[in-house]
């Protein structure tokens, strides 16, 4: 690890920080990267500099793209507060469960297609019946509710990810 | 798990039959494994999804939800991209030359960048100085027999070394500026240049109609590719920001407030009835929260900040109430 962290933490600070133009943030994913590994080492080791290099870059991507998925969510719930009047300000505590809610939801739809994203969206938060949800999309009232079940049976596998882990956690603390 | 994500997406689609309740019920009385699923229905229900209804106007939260996540899904895509180019060693001169990319694409691949309120000052290989301002992007190209910037976004001060033989120009999306011995400023905006001459002089040729002008010391100019403006007296305020300093003389605090934001990813607000105004005074720009602070003395107001990254100004409240 020491050998790993030497060789290659200057190089994927600088990597990083060519992405995300700003110093702090590529230090801090630098960091997060090699913690990442700490904790949980690729499975069979690195053969060769350049097969680190490249598991080392796919892992950073991916940590770049959940800062930038973390800060669009913030300016969504930004560009939503600041459109209500002000005196409906939600309070701190209420804001940051929001917050926190739009970035489960966020992540949880990133990699599903726009459109049963949409129709989940529509159906489970805006609380519109599949008809209205149809007519708008222009599909069937029979593929919503299949887009519906998909994306909850996503939401749900991830629940079930995150109970199972604070079982863990019970169990060990 | 998949039974009862049909359930849930039967029970909320408003179709449900009269019977679908008794039949729901049974379902879940059949299995514990089918209780088991339903109570992780539950649980996303009212961890996730409630917080999200229950906001003021629902419709525009998941629609701002949507948008972040299509933005986020671009960026995913010009990441792999960038780091496929980057791979093949393409990704240079050629490529960000004589492709439309968007600004942010073209400014990750820029020889020297800013950071968001960041200001650095860059030494040229011939001695030539250039001061870049926040969120700022450059490329430098220097060859034999001329010396030329490439300005991507942001604002550059620049100091030029003389130089018998290489003229010295700076392009811009509007056109290229050829320094005749000078410092002066050059800010890249949305569809213009802005050019401010201190020193020496800088003539304009336009990107598309080829038109030129010469801007003198103490003048400066806004460009597109088409046209130049009249120049007018350079704003002294124009280089301040390269020791760090925001200068306000006489203007309305919402462009103050337009300017500082190029500094900080913060969100600043700024309430209607304060917008107009005027504000003298100078901001230090490396510490944008003593730049607020500052900022709401000068104009007799109040700063709240409601989140960490969030300011919002507005009218102090009178003593005398």
């Amino acid at each position: 690890m020491e050998i790993l962290y030497c060789d290659h933490h200057d190089w994927l600070q600088g990597w990083l920080r060519r992405r995300l133009g700003n110093a702090a943030d590529a230090a801090d994913l630098a960091h997060d990267a090699f913690l990442r590994l700490i904790t949980r080492p690729a499975p069979r080791g690195f053969d060769s500099f350049g097969e680190a290099r490249g598991y080392l870059r796919a892992m950073a991507q991916g940590l770049c793209i959940n800062l930038w998925h973390r800060r669009e969510m913030e300016r969504a719930w930004l560009e939503t507060l600041a459109a209500q009047p002000e005196d409906h300000a939600p309070s701190a505590e209420r804001q940051a469960i929001v917050l926190e809610a739009l970035r489960e939801m966020g992540a949880l739809l990133l990699d599903v297609p726009p459109k049963a994203a949409r129709a989940f969206l529509m159906s489970a938060v805006c609380e519109m019946s599949s008809q209205e949800v149809a007519e708008e999309l222009g599909v069937s009232t029979r593929m919503i509710r299949k887009y519906v079940a998909q994306v909850m049976l996503r939401c749900m596998r991830a629940q079930a990810c995150q109970t199972a882990a604070g079982l863990r956690e019970n169990v060990l603390a | 798990m998949e039974e009862a994500a049909e359930w849930y997406a039967h029970l909320i689609s408003g179709e449900e039959h009269e019977d679908d309740k008794a039949r729901w019920e049974a379902w879940l009385a059949t299995s514990p494994d089918h209780r088991q699923a339903w109570r992780y229905v539950e649980a996303v229900s009212q961890r996730v999804l409630a917080p999200l209804r229950d906001t003021a106007d629902p419709r525009l939260t998941a629609n701002n939800l949507h948008a972040a996540n299509v933005r986020t899904s671009r960026r995913r895509r010009t990441l792999t991209n960038l780091a496929l180019l980057a791979g093949s060693g393409l990704l240079g001169w050629a490529v960000w030359r004589h492709t439309p990319l968007d600004g942010f694409v073209v400014a990750l691949a820029a020889d020297h960048r800013t950071d968001t309120g960041e200001i650095r000052e860059i030494a040229l290989p011939d001695g030539s100085g250039v001061w870049l301002d926040t969120a700022g992007a450059f490329n430098e190209d220097y060859r034999p027999g001329l010396r030329r910037l490439r300005l991507v976004k942001g604002e550059i001060l620049i100091t030029t070394a003389p130089d018998a033989i290489r003229p010295f120009v700076v392009d811009t999306g509007q056109g290229r500026l050829r320094a005749l011995g000078t410092r002066f400023t050059v800010r890249q905006e949305e569809g213009r240049s802005l050019l401010a001459v201190f020193h020496g002089a800088v003539e304009i040729r336009t990107g598309r109609s080829g038109k030129t002008g010469v801007v003198a010391a103490g003048r400066q100019a806004c460009f597109t590719a088409e046209d130049i403006q009249p120049p007018v007296p350079a704003d002294p305020a124009r280089e301040a920001w390269s020791r760090g300093k925001l200068i306000a003389l006489d203007l309305p605090l919402k462009d103050v407030i337009a300017e500082l934001r190029r500094y900080t990813r913060r969100h600043i607000d700024v309430a209607p009835d304060v917008a107009e105004r005027r504000v003298f005074g100078a901001f230090p720009l490396r510490d944008i929260d003593a730049a607020l602070d500052l900022l709401a003395h000068a104009a007799n107001l109040r700063v709240r900040r409601p989140l960490p990254w969030w300011a919002t100004f507005e009218a102090a409240p009178n003593p005398d109430d």
